[in-house]
């Protein structure tokens, strides 16, 4: 009983995140009526992504053996165990080739999970993995993992120890980080504002229904009310159908890792940004507040997909143009995988033994405040998250770079620091390999800047919902409690896209539509 | 020998016979009290401070029930608490509410009659053995002085009453203060002192004592109540006539049928507002102090003043109660005002059906005193204050239901904390009484606290058909407030439901020769043909009785229980879907955060402000510390981690983990 109570309390823990990464300011939360569940069978990419020739795709739970014959057409055995098996990879409905790829078969409880277990080792392109993930999420009781899930299972088979248990609270701090920068990236763009309708409507309807459950008997509350939301309903199906229809609609999903530039004005931002490109992207001049607008490149470093973005120099800006071009700034600060932070090395203070602290300063004006507030935590992420860029170095006396470079290099939770040239390109090198490894790092984590898992993601809990939704047709006319149910299940699933919706809120919404008085 | 005296305060005394909030769970202390004692063979002296003679003037409204708050009834009812056999017994008006929306959502509910209901509690109170009755007025709460060991914390020690020549001693105490605690009373613009009409304010000293010695966060919550109208004086051919059911459905489990006669029932009056409504509203904003007030009223139960204003331009309903069989008076319910009486007079006689109607009292204003529920324990004792348990609108609630809900659970846990029985707490998935109480001391409240179904997560499964399967048994073995009897009847009742159910998956046919059995009834065809008694029964048109006439042999047996037969095989499913989540729930609470944790200190890796927000809470099990808005995954880890590293040190040691609830 103590162990596996870690893994049904993680799952909790992750709604609890989910919340949290709502753009919105997180209100009351009631605990989740969670139809996502331990039955499930999960997926997930389980290599990186960019340069990397075999992706690495893991399925685990009791329907993994159906997975399997589905995907490869293996309908009367299943591969001997824990052997690799070179197999023609189709999708489960069309049967239409997406790869050739070696599978292998772990039944449980000789796995990692413990559970039935699966992999498909697929060629690394986008277009195939994500072709493999969205046939394995149009399965059905298949379902994309939630962080850290894989692990969690593991543990909950008794397969970790309660050793590691603290090494996973920083795994899974890792990994709903990842996908809460991930989930503000999608969430600013069309397909964000389509989620967010969907689940606006959703939630007035769940509303509408609870209304006239608990207070029609008693209230003003029409029948008309019930009408209404059976077309909503109805309205809401057919839309998220037919978005589950249309391959086309997904909108152009940046992919890559987001790296942006951020500083104080006039630092060198755009030097930087056309020094990484080799070309004048951004125009650059030494008037403060030259860039206004975010200005993107992408760009191969190492050999990995990098989104590089430039951003207005943040100060109190002057006129209204330049102030939306820093909050742009802000925003792409707290939606980035890696920020580098350039600094005017002539502002630095002569005496080096300050600098720490300036630099200090100057991040904690630069970067958004952490939401949980340990500094020591704090500090850590930043400096996984962050490099240090100290620009217009060839205008600073060789020993004094040496001697601050000396003093960063012993100073405690300063993120590393790299002098450079845009001007000389001295340095470059240098920083260059610093970016590299870098990027290198995060791109081996399979959650950041992976679209296509995302979107898979999506695609499942959309199906889900509207599978819930026909549950409200089926009852509505006799049994409007279980009814209610499709409906509350339905806003379960795409709350899991935009943000987990708690009782309060619904009925907020009660007593703002209706007059209640009783 | 343990001698316990359990007292509840002055205002337990003013509404004992009365039916109001307090009289429901004054009683339903007692009731579990006595259970719980006569379980552990322990002998007590117990003493209840009770006030006869209370007239008049009720602060609210005669009925019992009601969506949602009929599942509170039930549930008492299935813990052994009085108000569903009071009410039962009381009742002159039955009705199932929602009947046409699933049985998940009935709510049983009735018009009560004052006189009877005060019969029925005074008979049950002096039947009640070993009881002591103690008649007076609490002046003061007596707390041990703060131990030094652990700054803050105290220990009740008993009670003074006013004119009492000594103190009396006390392990255990329930506050239940109502509307009483630093309570005013609004009327235009006079305001007085107390917590209702025609009863004498509560004496500071209470008050002062939660606040200052006991260092409670306070906070402050309005209500209101409507004038009472004279019944003749009311044009009743102007009016809609609500009847009641044909057949009342009586709330207790024991009950088959109710006091109340079907025929002897009386009807409920519907009118609604008009235009005039508003502008008198309109035009006495400046005489009306209550509602210019800031505190925090319901939302749910607005005045009509804040009705006309937030919705103006509408109809509002009004619904006209008989306050009982003799009674002539009518309760106008959504008509609380607390404008000045001429005012008020001139309000109701706008609308139609009482242009010539007569108030008996004025409908007035409260605002009164709660102590913030979060610093409460799920077993509703104050953390800080060992013995000192509080239930009722004290806790941010209102209605009788959530009071009594919270009135059993406090008496049971008093009663225990006496016998040195470790405390119990109810789990949400296990009832609504759960819900509300961990609502409450999990989240705390910002108007008061009103019970709707939209509040459970696990509707489906908590259903007022199924009270007594859910929470008798355990009532009975493990609580220790429900009697031998009742125990039996539920054992009874759940395993002929198991035997039923078996029954129907037993009986099988292929969809032709069922169609052939039933007549016209349309069936999909199902996979291989057959179907069971249990798949037959998700059909709308097909009940049980409808089998049972086919299969006598089988299923005759269980022809007493067809009602519950058809819902349970209705729902079923659906609760099968939801069980796993309510494991995980339960698994969650079972895991007990030690009340004295340090968090500021815990060495684990855990943000300040994570740090912060659990001491601040302070949440009772790992279950509650994840409901905390702001608290992140990995600190749950982080701390689950801690939780289970202690556990495991402490079962070397001999000790464990006490679950709070057991799933």
């Amino acid at each position: 009983m103590l162990l596996s109570t870690p893994w049904r309390l993680w799952r909790s823990a992750i709604s609890t995140l989910k919340s949290l990464s709502r753009p919105a300011p997180v209100r009351h939360l009631s605990i989740p009526t969670d139809a996502v569940c331990d039955a499930d069978t999960i997926f997930a990419l389980s290599s990186g992504h960019g340069r990397c020739g075999v992706a690495v795709v893991r399925v685990s739970g009791p329907a993994s053996s159906m997975v399997l014959r589905n995907m490869t057409g293996l309908t009367q055995t299943l591969p001997p165990p824990r052997t690799a098996l070179l197999r023609r990879i189709t999708d489960p409905h069309t049967k239409e080739l997406l790869d050739r790829g070696l599978v292998l078969w772990f039944p449980g409880p000789h796995s990692f999970t413990g559970e039935d277990s699966a992999e498909f080792h697929v060629h690394g392109g986008p277009a195939v993995i994500t072709a493999v993930l969205q046939g394995l999420g149009s399965l059905k009781g298949v379902r994309p993992a939630e962080a850290g899930e894989f692990t969690r299972r593991a543990f909950h088979a008794g397969k970790l120890g309660l050793t590691e248990v603290e090494g996973l609270g920083d795994l899974i701090h890792a990994e709903t980080e990842a996908q809460r920068r991930q989930a503000l990236r999608q969430m600013d763009g069309e397909l964000g504002h389509l989620y967010q309708d969907w689940s606006s409507r959703l939630k007035r309807c769940l509303a509408h229904v609870e209304a006239f459950i608990d207070f029609s008997e008693d209230e003003l509350i029409e029948d008309g009310v019930l009408n209404q939301v059976d077309s909503s309903v109805h309205r809401l199906q057919t839309e998220i159908e037919r978005h589950l229809g249309d391959e086309r609609r997904g909108e152009r999903l940046r992919n890559g890792v987001q790296v942006v530039i951020a500083g104080a004005t006039n630092a060198g931002k755009s030097s930087l940004l056309n020094t990484l490109c080799q070309r004048p992207a951004a125009i650059v001049s030494p008037i403060p507040g030259t860039t206004r607008d975010v200005v993107e490149a992408s760009l191969d470093i190492g050999g990995f997909p990098v989104l590089l973005s430039d951003t207005a120099g943040l100060r109190d800006g002057l006129d209204s143009v330049e102030r939306e071009g820093v909050r742009r700034a802000r925003q792409r600060v707290e939606q980035a995988d890696l920020t580098l932070v350039v600094v005017d090395s002539t502002q630095l203070p002569t005496e080096p033994k300050q600098a720490p602290t300036f630099l200090q300063g100057y991040l904690s004006i630069v970067l958004p405040q952490p939401s949980g507030g340990n500094p020591e935590e704090g500090r850590e992420a930043t400096s996984d998250r962050v490099l240090l860029v100290l620009n217009k170095s060839d205008l600073v006396p060789e020993a004094q770079k040496e001697r601050t470079e000396r003093e960063l290099r012993e100073s405690l939770g300063l993120p590393p620091a790299c002098f450079l040239s845009c001007h000389t390109t001295t340095g470059l090198g240098d920083f260059l390999a610093v970016l590299q490894s870098r990027v290198k790092t995060l791109c081996g984590n399979p959650l950041s800047g992976a679209p296509s898992l995302t979107q898979a993601r999506h695609r499942a809990h959309l199906q889900q919902s509207v599978q819930a939704l026909s549950q409200y047709h089926q009852y509505r006319n006799h049994d409007l409690a279980l009814a209610a149910e499709g409906v509350r299940l339905a806003l379960t699933h795409i709350g899991r896209i935009t943000g987990r919706v708690g009782a309060e809120e619904i009925l907020d919404i009660v007593f703002r539509d209706f007059c209640i008085g009783k | 020998v343990l001698v316990l005296e359990l007292f509840v305060d002055l205002y337990d005394i003013c509404e004992i016979f009365v039916p109001n909030v307090h009289t429901f769970f004054g009683l339903t202390v007692l009731e579990s009290f006595g259970s719980v004692g006569s379980v552990c063979s322990l002998s007590f002296s117990p003493n209840f401070t009770i006030f006869p003679g209370t007239q008049g003037a009720l602060s609210c409204n005669p009925s019992l029930g009601g969506v949602g708050k009929g599942h509170l009834v039930r549930e008492l009812d299935a813990l052994d608490g009085l108000c569903g056999r009071a009410g039962d017994w009381a009742g002159v008006h039955f009705s199932i509410l929602n009947r046409s929306k699933g049985p998940a959502v009935w709510g049983p509910r009735a018009q009560l009659d004052r006189e009877r209901y005060r019969q029925f509690i005074q008979s049950e109170l002096l039947s009640t053995p070993r009881l002591t009755v103690l008649e007076g007025s609490v002046e003061e709460l007596l707390v041990s002085q703060s131990n030094p060991n652990e700054p803050g914390h105290h220990r009740v020690t008993g009670i003074c009453l006013v004119n009492g020549s000594q103190p009396i001693l006390s392990s255990s105490v329930v506050l239940t203060t109502g509307t009483f605690l630093s309570g005013s009373l609004f009327m235009g613009q006079t305001t007085t002192p107390g917590g209702r009409i025609g009863d004498a304010p509560s004496c500071s000293g209470l008050s002062h004592t939660l606040r200052e010695t006991l260092g409670l966060r306070v906070g402050r919550l309005k209500t209101g109540t409507p004038p009472r109208i004279v019944k003749e004086s009311v044009e009743l051919s102007l009016v809609q006539i609500q009847t009641p059911d044909k057949e009342p459905t009586p709330f207790s489990f024991l009950n088959t049928h109710t006091h109340c006669k079907p025929e002897e029932q009386l009807p409920c009056y519907l009118t609604h507002t008009t235009p005039g409504v508003e502008r008198v509203v309109r035009e006495s904003l400046h005489l009306n102090c209550h509602i210019q007030q800031d505190s925090k009223g319901p939302r749910y139960c607005p005045s009509i003043e804040s009705r006309v204003l937030r919705f103006p331009g509408r109809q509002h309903q009004v619904w006209l109660e008989p306050e009982g069989l003799t009674s002539d008076l009518l309760y106008p319910q959504g008509l609380t005002m607390t404008m000045p009486p001429d005012l008020q007079l001139r309000l109701l006689r706008e609308i139609p059906a009482l242009h010539r109607a007569e108030i008996r009292t004025p409908g007035y204003g409260v605002h009164y005193d709660f102590v913030c529920p979060t610093q409460l324990n799920p077993s509703l004792q104050v953390k800080s204050t060992q013995g000192l348990f509080l239930a009722g609108q004290i806790n941010g609630t209102t209605g009788y239901e959530e009071a009594a809900a919270q009135g059993l659970w406090a008496g049971v846990n008093a009663a225990r904390a006496a016998l040195s029985l470790p405390l119990l707490a109810l789990c949400r998935t296990q009832s609504y009484i759960g819900v509300l109480i961990d609502d409450l001391v999990g989240r705390g409240v910002t108007e008061p606290y009103r019970m709707f179904t939209s509040r459970a997560e696990f509707r489906t499964s908590l259903r007022p058909d199924n009270a007594d399967i859910r929470l008798t048994p355990r009532g009975f073995e493990e609580v220790g407030c429900v009697s031998l009897r009742r125990y039996k009847e539920a054992v009874r009742v759940r395993d002929s439901l198991q035997e039923g159910l078996a029954a129907l998956k037993s009986v099988t046919l292929s969809s032709t020769r069922w169609r052939e059995k039933l007549g016209n009834i349309s069936l999909s065809e199902s996979r291989n043909g057959s179907l069971n008694g249990l798949d037959l029964l998700q059909y709308k048109d097909v009940s049980f009785e409808m089998l049972a006439a086919i299969f006598p042999e089988h299923l005759s047996p269980y022809l007493e229980f067809s009602q519950r037969l058809n819902i349970e095989a209705v729902y079923r499913p659906h609760c099968e879907k939801q069980s796993r989540e309510i494991e995980r729930v339960q698994e969650e609470e079972s895991l007990s955060l030690p009340p004295d944790m340090d968090y500021l200190s815990l060495p684990t890796s855990l943000s300040s402000e994570v740090r912060e927000l659990l001491d601040r809470v302070r949440p009772n099990t790992l279950g509650a510390a994840t409901r905390i808005p702001g608290m992140t995954p990995a600190a749950i880890v982080h701390l689950l981690h801690y939780v289970l590293r202690t556990a495991q040190r402490n079962q070397h040691t001999g000790q464990r983990v006490k679950a709070a609830c057991k799933p």
